[in-house]
């Protein structure tokens, strides 16, 4: 399913790169390496890749700008690595446009799994269903696409699952347990910050007013639901 | 076995450090063991200070007041006696009237009473008020004797002046009681209203006392506070500037005091960051070659198997180790904070419980299941990983975990049916680097001892307690209680 699947790693730890590489190899991947962002990004330009992994603390440019560059023109799935687990650097992580989150050390088979749950495909209920309309805002899961009014808006593949799974059962209050879950692959010990972050993103895409949400509503102690 | 005593002298060298922080006294404190505050002491002062100068004041007056009257009432009372006493003399010589005329004829402007002695005989002008019984003795001796006397003296409640004159040629005298009432009246209202000032200004004293006390405590109060908010983790706290040369002084010591601490703890809590990633990088690289090695062990010759496995368990070892001490030196530098959400208790525990790979019965009222509580679900998984491993370590695993509601918190018990932990232990082993006695040796898969400190932390974190009671009466079995009030929703 996933044969040929190219993982771009940036790290500038020469035998941490190598040390995930050939782990990550062993796994069936194909991987591109970058010891800065600078050529992270020139690399991506050339070869894109399916997934990037992104750490943290590079010279030059650092991976919450080398994310946001990516981010400008590009919904390919990005994990942060990050080597301190203090809420500061995973929520900028998150809120640069990362996907997900791991923090050193971890496994490679970890990874794996992760990046897996990121390739998957949005899930729909009913794969009869087309098309999804709360107000002005229009869900085409088969084509993978998000209207809002006239114009097509530009998710991220982890944004446009979380909205198609919150879409599947308009009004109904959504756990963070049951998003990361179904969205990420998460077990329940997952971060619900993954999940708040990504509303949040989600929100200043599809809201007229981010701050005064009318479709994707928070419902405090609950969890999160559509509405039109 | 050389291993055993590595415990114990670990802990001695923990006393060691452990000593009594230097304080530095404070001049002009040296006694410590005074029963008021300075607050009470200041107001002391300044009530006894205007208790002395009103007392003076009063004692002052009165007393000058007093001699004035009396002085003035004795030389205006000598002089009519004097006259009185020439113009009965004169009258008892010329024999024309009786002596009970000559009183009776005498003027006496200031209402006193006379009485004249001739012989055996006495003669009042009012036996009622003032008779011969009346005239003092002593008085009476030295006026017989031949000079003139005065006394001051009661009869009756009435006060008097009595001044008696001889009367030699006739063998007789005359005594006259001057009442000195008006003056006794005057100066018991001149008292009172003296003690009356006095009073007030000791009441003003101790109100300016207060209002002192207030002013060179309230600068002391801030700072009390300021230290308070300091200690609960507001850094930045920092005092006004005060104006007052003094108190300026004070503050800005207490500023820069302030500021070094700060500058301390953020360097400690950096150094706590940097050190994580120092130790996560090569970390990082140790796990990712050990998964490529592991992919290749069925390859492998036993003994290159084995090795690979002693590396493995020790790599988790090491890593658990460092996350503890990066953890427990997070909560040293209180750059700690809860990440609460609202969960399921039963769930949790559930979940919580097949993390740690081990399956204790779950026991629990009707009321609890779905309850919802507020709280930080990765500590709390932490918590109870951590008590499920040690007892694993030492009791053969938990045997079962009792949840239950208590008014609006939650009580977590795991029980355990190993050796128990002594009573002289059951708050020590909640310290770092505690390992008690069944903890001396290092078997496999043996902690440093932060497991139990971190759970105490994590559960503090929430405002809760946590604490070990044996489960049977010869003092085998324990059970961990985890107390977390007001965390339901």
């Amino acid at each position: 399913m996933f044969v040929g699947t190219r993982i771009l790693t940036v790290e500038d730890d020469e035998r941490i790169r190598t040390a995930v590489k050939l782990a990550l190899e062993d796994e069936g991947w194909q991987v591109l390496e970058a010891d800065n962002g600078e050529d992270a990004l020139a690399l991506f330009k050339r070869e894109p890749a399916d997934v990037v992994l992104i750490d943290i603390m590079l010279p030059g440019i650092d991976g919450f700008e080398v994310c946001r560059s990516l981010r400008r023109n590009n919904d390919v799935p990005i994990v942060m690595v990050t080597a301190r687990d203090d809420t500061h650097d995973v929520v900028a992580g998150l809120e640069a446009g990362a996907d997900d989150y791991l923090t050193k050390p971890f496994a490679p088979k970890e990874l794996s799994a992760r990046i897996r749950a990121l390739l998957r495909r949005a899930r729909t209920t009913d794969p009869g269903i087309t098309h999804l309309t709360f107000g002005e805002l229009e869900i085409i899961p088969e084509e993978g696409r998000v209207m809002l009014g006239d114009s097509e808006l530009h998710l991220t593949k982890t944004e446009f699952r979380l909205l198609v799974e919150l879409a599947s059962s308009p009004g109904r209050v959504f756990s963070r347990e049951v998003l990361l879950e179904r969205v990420w692959g998460y077990d329940y010990f997952g971060d619900g910050r993954l999940v708040d972050v990504h509303v949040r993103r989600l929100r200043t895409k599809i809201e007229a007013d981010p701050a005064n949400p009318r479709h994707v509503v928070t419902v405090r102690g609950l969890g999160y639901k559509l509405q039109s | 076995m050389a291993t055993t005593d590595v415990a114990p002298a670990a802990d001695a060298e923990l006393d060691e450090i452990e000593d009594e922080p230097r304080r530095r006294r404070l001049r002009g404190t040296l006694r410590d063991d005074r029963r008021f505050g300075l607050r009470a002491r200041i107001v002391m002062a300044f009530v006894l200070g205007a208790l002395l100068l009103s007392g003076l004041f009063v004692t002052v007056a009165y007393t000058l007041t007093r001699n004035n009257l009396l002085d003035s009432r004795e030389s205006t009372s000598l002089r009519i006696v004097g006259r009185n006493a020439s113009a009965v003399l004169q009258a008892l010589n010329v024999a024309e009237r009786t002596p009970e005329e000559i009183v009776a004829n005498l003027s006496t402007p200031t209402g006193s009473l006379p009485i004249l002695q001739i012989g055996s005989e006495w003669v009042p002008l009012d036996p009622l008020n003032f008779a011969e019984a009346d005239v003092n003795s002593e008085l009476l001796s030295v006026v017989i004797g031949g000079e003139p006397a005065q006394m001051r003296y009661r009869v009756g409640s009435t006060p008097y002046l009595v001044i008696g004159i001889p009367l030699i040629e006739d063998d007789a005298a005359y005594f006259e009681a001057v009442p000195l009432r008006d003056i006794d009246d005057t100066l018991r209202s001149l008292g009172l209203a003296l003690a009356g000032g006095a009073a007030i200004s000791v009441f003003a004293g101790a109100g300016l006392g207060w209002w002192a006390a207030r002013r060179v405590l309230l600068p002391l109060d801030d700072i009390g506070e300021a230290a308070v908010a300091i200690s609960a983790g507001e850094l930045d706290t920092r005092l006004e500037a005060e104006a007052d040369r003094d108190l300026g002084r004070l503050t800005a010591s207490f500023n820069l005091m302030a500021g070094t601490l700060q500058q301390r703890i953020e360097r400690d809590a950096r150094f706590a960051s940097e050190v994580s990633h120092e130790l996560r990088s090569p970390l990082m690289t140790l796990t990712a070659s050990l998964e490529v090695l592991h992919n290749q062990r069925d390859e492998m010759p036993a003994r290159a198997q084995t090795a690979l496995d002693l590396l493995e368990t020790d790599l988790d070892r090491f890593q658990q180790l460092v996350e503890d001490l990066l953890e427990i030196s997070r909560f040293d530098v209180g750059s700690v904070a809860l990440q609460p959400s609202n969960f399921e208790i039963t769930e949790f525990v559930r979940q919580a419980l097949a993390v740690t790979g081990s399956s204790p019965e779950i026991v629990h009222a009707d009321g609890v299941e779905g309850l919802l509580i507020h709280a930080d679900k990765r500590r709390l998984a932490r918590v109870i990983a951590n008590l499920v491993d040690n007892a694993n370590k030492y009791a053969d695993g938990v045997t079962s975990v009792e949840i239950e509601r208590v008014g609006t918190g939650i009580r977590i018990s795991l029980t355990d049916e190993g050796p128990g932990v002594p009573e002289d232990e059951q708050l020590a082993i909640f310290d770092r680097f505690s390992r008690g006695v069944a903890g001396g040796s290092r078997g496999a898969g043996t902690g440093v001892g932060l497991g139990l400190a971190l759970v105490a932390e994590h559960i503090r974190l929430h405002g809760g307690t946590v604490s070990v009671e044996p489960v049977n009466d010869d003092g085998t079995g324990s059970r961990f209680v985890i107390d977390m009030p007001g965390v339901l929703v």
